[in-house]
């Protein structure tokens, strides 16, 4: 992957020069402060959003729980530790617990199924789709994220898709796509490790 | 289970894509590594960022900010 020359990227989505970081922010929050929750909402509610919508299908449903899940980031926040990761990461995966929590509390698990089943039948490969999708802009960041994705295969991409995005276990998955569970297994096992090695050489090239 | 397998048994761990008869047997080898299994999980969780970085934003409505924020304010006030 090429380096672009002088562009100070990271994982994360780039902050204004001179603004708090995310670390600041938790720290923020850690000291009861609206305001630093406020910023950590302007700069990450658009991904969390999306993570959430690519979970429950349901514009309605993902802004009840994205507000639910800016509380709770407020109210779990002196549970944060920088030890253990950096902050959007630590969001992310309370907001996918939430996201698959609400999908299936709110049963409308069968009618995201059935989206979910039209959207597949439409485009077999969203994930794939997405990531040549030429009328969106995208960060460098997304687009390098995306390059490491697509470089999977199809169906290592759609068992992963359906484990990160469905909370769906090995076996579900098995069942959904008519696959022995010893193969969705290899699937995800190595799908999960390329990713993992082009997202490392990616942060080592950034 | 050695290190090379509990590498891979940890990503499928963070994703909560371990089936309940390998997570007794991860949590042993978890045990078993220590530290150095902890750094391991916390790396792994990288992926969930990168989940989320991979999909273009989503807007949503600014009467959200106003609701989250007003509940803030209201919890905080004694």
């Amino acid at each position: 992957m090429a380096k672009r020359p002088g562009r100070p990227l990271t994982m994360a989505p780039l902050v204004e020069p001179g603004a708090p970081s995310d670390f600041d922010l938790m720290k923020g929050l850690q000291a009861g402060d609206a305001d630093a929750l406020a910023q950590l909402y302007d700069r990450y509610n658009g991904i969390l959003k999306a993570l959430i919508l690519r979970v429950i299908h349901n514009e309605a449903e993902a802004d009840d729980l994205l507000q639910e899940i800016f509380m709770e980031i407020w109210n779990q926040a002196k549970n944060f530790s920088e030890q253990k990761g950096k902050p959007l990461g630590w969001m992310v995966t309370l907001a996918r617990r939430r996201a698959i929590d609400g999908l299936r509390k709110k049963q409308a698990y069968v009618r995201a199924e059935e989206r979910l089943q039209n959207e597949t039948e439409q485009q077999p490969e969203a994930w794939v789709h997405n990531a040549t999708e030429e009328e969106i802009v995208l960060s460098d960041t997304r687009v390098l994220i995306r390059k490491v994705i697509s470089s999977l295969p199809p169906a290592q991409q759609q068992a992963i898709d359906l484990a990160f995005f469905r909370g769906m276990s090995q076996r579900e998955i098995a069942a959904k796509t008519n696959t022995p569970l010893g193969t969705v297994k290899t699937r995800l096992e190595l799908g999960l490790k390329k990713l993992y090695d082009g997202l490392k050489d990616l942060k080592d090239e950034l | 289970m050695n290190f090379e397998q509990f590498q891979n048994q940890s990503r499928l761990y963070v994703i909560g894509a371990l089936e309940p008869e390998e997570v007794e047997e991860f949590e042993k080898a978890r045990k078993k590594f220590g530290k150095k299994a902890e750094d391991f999980i916390t790396k792994c969780y990288a992926l969930h960022e990168a989940f989320a970085l991979s999909l273009r934003p989503a807007k949503s409505s600014d009467a959200i900010k106003e609701r989250l924020m007003a509940m803030v304010k209201a919890k905080k006030q004694p």
